[in-house]
């Protein structure tokens, strides 16, 4: 067969080969061990001399040319069959069902990882308490005034629903001694009538911090890095006089969203120095320790976050809500 | 509490405006807004407990809104003129409690009770009180001026003692003893309430309200002027009992200081006069039930950095407290100071140092960071553990909620008896709804189910929450719930529910081997029937089942309800086990499969331990299908059908082997009536 017809005809054949088994065919016919081109160079040994050494040249480049076409027509094939089968690939995605955490629990975690990151240990405390703890002991003593700021769940027994987690600053100040920083996210009740910023449970997270050393000014820093964390660096801060009988100074402290003056301050913390009382109420020594000690409202800062405007939709399981976070 | 723009004015000289004078108490104060009464600005100040005693009149306002400005305050002083006639003469004043720790008295005569003039109505009404007479006005506005609670009785309407003297007397009620007050309302007093009487009848509740007796009336013309002092605590404490608060006993129970008395009385006396003639008898009543002496607080310079991290100067500091009313000794480096007595809150240096830093406004005090040791925080392996199981879930398709810790009447007596007895009651509650404390998360579980089934086909929700039993534990416990409208035969939820704790279980890194399950006895719970309980050793973890019909129809639930319940700390101790690494298999396996049919009341459980125990080369065991067909084999019956693999640790295992393995199977389900197909 003329070697340059046979290069023709290789050729035309490839050209309407689709598939890989049409390709092993052609491979076969025209590069396999019974291809007319391996026949015809079994056949080259009985050519004289100057026409072996032609005919083989040409034979060889036939040959190199059909090997470099068949590895070009695999490679086209293995793409194309790589795509497989036909996708609308407009059609959405199937349909994956997860749930969802509850909007108090993505708070207190971007809480509580923010003290972390500040090496804030994570303590819990109880949520029934004595009257020690929950007033005593913070300087919040019987039949005075002070104490009406916090309305009360008394239980029968005459213990009571904590209405703070402050006492746990008590609790761990009995069993530790300073340096310490820690926080308390925890439950807490109060007596009171509910309305769209009111309910009978909230969550607080206490932070408390304790050295030879910490300052008002530490304070301040704290709370704006945790506060800038939480809140991207969105907000401004404002701190302002308050009072709590277990801190001196008493403060609280605001935020609004940065440049916009015109919007109001909302209260997201109360705070102060540690009143020195405390220390001696847990046997410290006198004089030797100081820090700051601060509660956060977590549904306030939740609702600032998501703009939830009634407190009562956190303890409704109303899934319309819930389905949101 | 109000105060009057314009008032304060009259008391100290300042320039800014109403809203500007709102901002600075704001932040140096306490938070304020301004209202208007006509157009009468006032201000609305939002006063902090400590605060009531010294700001709580307008001079005490004026004095510490000078010092916020700078300004140095001074009061106005009393002229009075007085009569001839000695006071002592004609009045005694007898404490018989030490509750009462001052009493001061003065007496009028000749004066005329009319109408106050207007000035005199209006500042009453900005401040939110309703005028009534000449008399009864001044007492008001001298207690709005000065903070002072004080009073006035018709000297002739009370009793003369033996001397001809008039008496009063300040003494406990008796049990039982009756008292009416000037708008008729009477109230049973016990041992442990103040008044103020004479030798026959009480004439006022302590620090509280005047009484019925000694009212000042139109024809009255003779004055008896009360300036005391009471106990803070017992005004507080009875003020609550007899659920009788006034503007006295919330001023008196913020403990006034003791030395405003005097000065009060001197103003009202003097006011009374200029409003309703008359002469001032001379002199003054003044028993005092201790000695007030003063404190001394020593403050070393250094000590204000070191608390505040930040340096004030010190003649500012000097400057501040003594607009503030302090008295300072400027030692070397140290102060004597002597706080002023109506700062009764003021006892200690570091108080002394707030002081300082919220007269210097905090947005003055810098922003530094903490000089500590880094040091890594202990884990809160409890925080950590809640949280993987949060997670766990919230991937699994459940939602989480947060109910109340709270049950109704209703939920409490649907609880199994031994739980109803433990558990614990508000003294208080807001309502019947809210009633108890929860020692289950089971019932509100169940509420939220019914509350979202109106919108909602297929409900699936978990909490983890306190949940607490009398006399005061509280544990943190694990619920879930599975509910769906439909029954779906096909894919029973208790199996969901089952399969997702043991899948929750063996992630969280709990042996098998570790916990055991019981099928619940009809005994073992009315609230929960149909279900298991899992146990570590001889303590319960926890249950699923499927609540009882009785509990569905209470809670107005149909359809197909699973809850479970677990001890979150119970697991947690389970789940604390490390992971170690298994060797991978050297040889391979062989598998076979084994289907039966066999009786519906052989336990699954029984058959699997009758399988494991019966072949020594079983490396597992998984039950894939279940499978009923009343025609084909009897509706008592079911087919199950097993994968089984086999494989020793120290060769691979011949055929022969293998088949001998599963004759043995098979004999043993054989035993328990299975037929093999």
């Amino acid at each position: 067969m003329n070697l340059r017809d046979l290069k023709q005809q290789a050729q035309q054949d490839l050209a309407s080969v689709h598939n890989s088994q049409e390709l092993e065919n052609w491979r076969i016919k025209y590069l396999g061990r019974k291809s007319s081109l391996s026949l015809f160079f079994d056949n080259l040994k009985d050519l004289p001399l100057e026409e072996k050494k032609e005919k083989g040249k040409e034979a060889n480049e036939i040959r190199q040319f059909l090997k470099t076409i068949y590895t070009q027509k695999k490679q086209e094939l293995e793409q194309s069959q790589a795509q497989g089968q036909y996708f609308d690939v407009t059609r959405p995605g199937l349909k994956i069902e997860k749930g969802h955490l509850h909007p108090l629990t993505l708070v207190l975690r971007e809480i509580v990882h923010s003290f972390e990151k500040l090496g804030f240990e994570i303590v819990l405390g109880p949520e029934i308490e004595t009257e020690y703890y929950n007033f005593d002991a913070l300087r919040i003593p019987k039949n005075h005034p002070a104490r009406d700021l916090w309305d009360t769940f008394w239980l029968t027994s005459g213990l009571l629903l904590r209405t703070h987690t402050s006492p746990v600053q008590i609790h761990y100040m009995e069993k530790h001694e300073p340096p310490f920083r820690i926080i308390v996210p925890g439950k807490c009740f109060r007596f009171e009538a509910t309305d769209n910023h009111h309910d009978i449970q909230f969550h607080q997270v206490e932070g408390l911090m304790v050295s030879e050393k910490i300052t008002l000014a530490n304070f301040k820093f704290i709370v704006q890095e945790v506060l800038d964390d939480l809140f991207k660096g969105q907000v401004d801060l404002s701190f302002r006089p308050s009072y709590f009988p277990f801190v001196t100074s008493g403060l609280e402290v605001f935020i609004r969203p940065k440049n916009k003056s015109h919007s109001q301050w909302l209260e997201v913390m109360g705070a102060g120095m540690v009143h020195p009382d405390l220390f001696k109420t847990v046997g410290y020594p006198p004089n030797l320790w100081q820090g700051f000690a601060f509660g956060l409202g977590v549904e306030r800062i939740t609702m600032i976050k998501y703009g939830i405007d009634d407190i009562r939709l956190f303890f409704n399981s109303d899934l319309r809500f819930l389905e949101q976070f | 509490m109000k105060f009057s723009y314009d008032w304060l004015k009259d008391l100290v000289y300042f320039k800014e405006s109403p809203d500007k004078i709102a901002e600075l108490l704001t932040f140096y104060l306490a938070e304020t807004v301004v209202s208007y009464r006509g157009k009468r600005p006032i201000l609305e100040i939002d006063l902090l407990p400590n605060r009531v005693a010294d700001v709580g009149g307008h001079l005490g306002l004026a004095r510490e809104l000078s010092a916020i400005l700078g300004k140095t305050f001074t009061y106005p002083q009393p002229k009075l003129k007085e009569s001839q006639k000695s006071v002592k003469k004609w009045l005694k004043v007898t404490i018989k409690s030490s509750d009462c720790l001052r009493y001061s008295a003065r007496s009028l005569w000749h004066i005329k009770v009319k109408p106050s003039p207007n000035w005199l109505q209006e500042r009453l009404l900005d401040c939110g009180l309703r005028p009534i007479n000449n008399v009864v006005d001044a007492t008001n506005y001298i207690m709005l001026l000065t903070g002072q609670p004080l009073h006035a009785f018709d000297f002739q309407k009370v009793a003369f003692n033996q001397k001809s003297q008039k008496e009063i007397i300040v003494r406990l009620a008796k049990k039982g003893e009756k008292f009416t007050t000037l708008d008729d309302k009477t109230y049973t007093l016990t041992n442990h309430h103040l008044l103020i009487c004479d030798l026959e009848k009480p004439l006022a509740l302590a620090g509280i309200k005047g009484g019925k007796k000694a009212e000042i009336d139109q024809d009255t013309s003779f004055l008896i002027l009360e300036s005391a002092n009471f106990e803070g605590a017992r005004i507080h404490l009875t003020s609550r009992e007899l659920g009788l608060v006034t503007d006295a006993s919330f001023r008196f129970e913020h403990q006034l200081d003791p030395a405003l008395t005097t000065y009060a009385l001197d103003l009202l006396a003097q006011l009374i006069q200029e409003l309703a003639g008359g002469e001032i008898l001379k002199g003054e009543i003044d028993e005092k039930t201790r000695s007030f002496s003063k404190i001394v607080i020593p403050l070393k310079f250094q000590e204000i950095p070191r608390y505040l991290g930040w340096t004030p100067q010190k003649t500012e500091v000097v400057k501040k407290l003594k607009l503030l009313g302090f008295n300072l000794k400027v030692k070397k480096d140290y102060w004597l100071i002597n706080p002023p007595p109506y700062r009764t809150d003021l006892q200690l240096p570091q108080e002394v140092i707030a002081e300082v830093a919220r007269l210097s406004c905090f947005d003055k005090i810098p922003v530094l960071p903490p000089v500590e040791a880094i040091k890594m925080p202990p884990k809160n392996e409890t925080w950590e553990f809640i949280n993987r199981i949060k997670d766990w879930l919230k991937d699994y398709q459940l939602e989480e909620v947060y109910t109340y810790s709270f049950l109704s009447e209703q939920d409490k007596d649907l609880l199994p008896s031994g739980t109803k007895e433990n558990i614990l009651e508000l003294r208080n509650p807001l309502s019947d709804l809210y009633r108890y404390l929860r020692p289950t998360l089971m019932p509100n579980l169940l509420k939220a189910v019914e509350a979202n089934f109106r919108f909602r086909d297929q409900v699936r929700f978990f909490e983890i929450g306190t949940v607490y039993q009398a006399p005061r534990t509280e544990q943190i416990s694990f619920g879930g719930i599975l509910a769906r409208k439909e029954f779906n035969a096909r894919k029973p939820l208790f199996y969901e529910a089952k399969g997702i704790l043991e899948k929750l279980f063996e992630d969280l890194g709990l042996d098998p081997d570790d916990y055991l399950t019981k099928p619940l006895e009809a005994t073992d719970q009315t609230y929960v029937e149909n279900g298991l309980s899992f146990w570590h050793e001889n303590k319960p973890l926890g249950i699923i089942g499927l609540p009882s019909s009785f509990i569905l129809r209470h809670y107005d639930l149909k359809g197909e309800i699973v809850l479970w319940e677990l001890d979150l700390l119970a697991l947690q101790y389970l789940a604390s086990a490390e992971r170690e690494y298994q060797p991978l298999p050297q040889y391979p396996a062989a598998r076979r499969d084994l289907s039966f049919i066999i009786k519906k009341q052989i336990l699954i459980d029984t058959i699997l331990k009758a399988i494991q125990n019966s072949s020594s080369y079983l490396e597992e065991v998984d039950l894939f299908d279940v499978y009923e067909e009343p025609a084909l084999f009897g509706s008592e019956n079911q087919s199950l059908s097993f994968h089984l693999i086999f494989r020793a640790p120290d060769r691979t295992l011949t055929n022969k082997e293998v088949e001998q393995e599963m004759s043995q199977i098979i004999k043993a389900v054989r035993k328990l009536g299975a037929e093999i197909r």
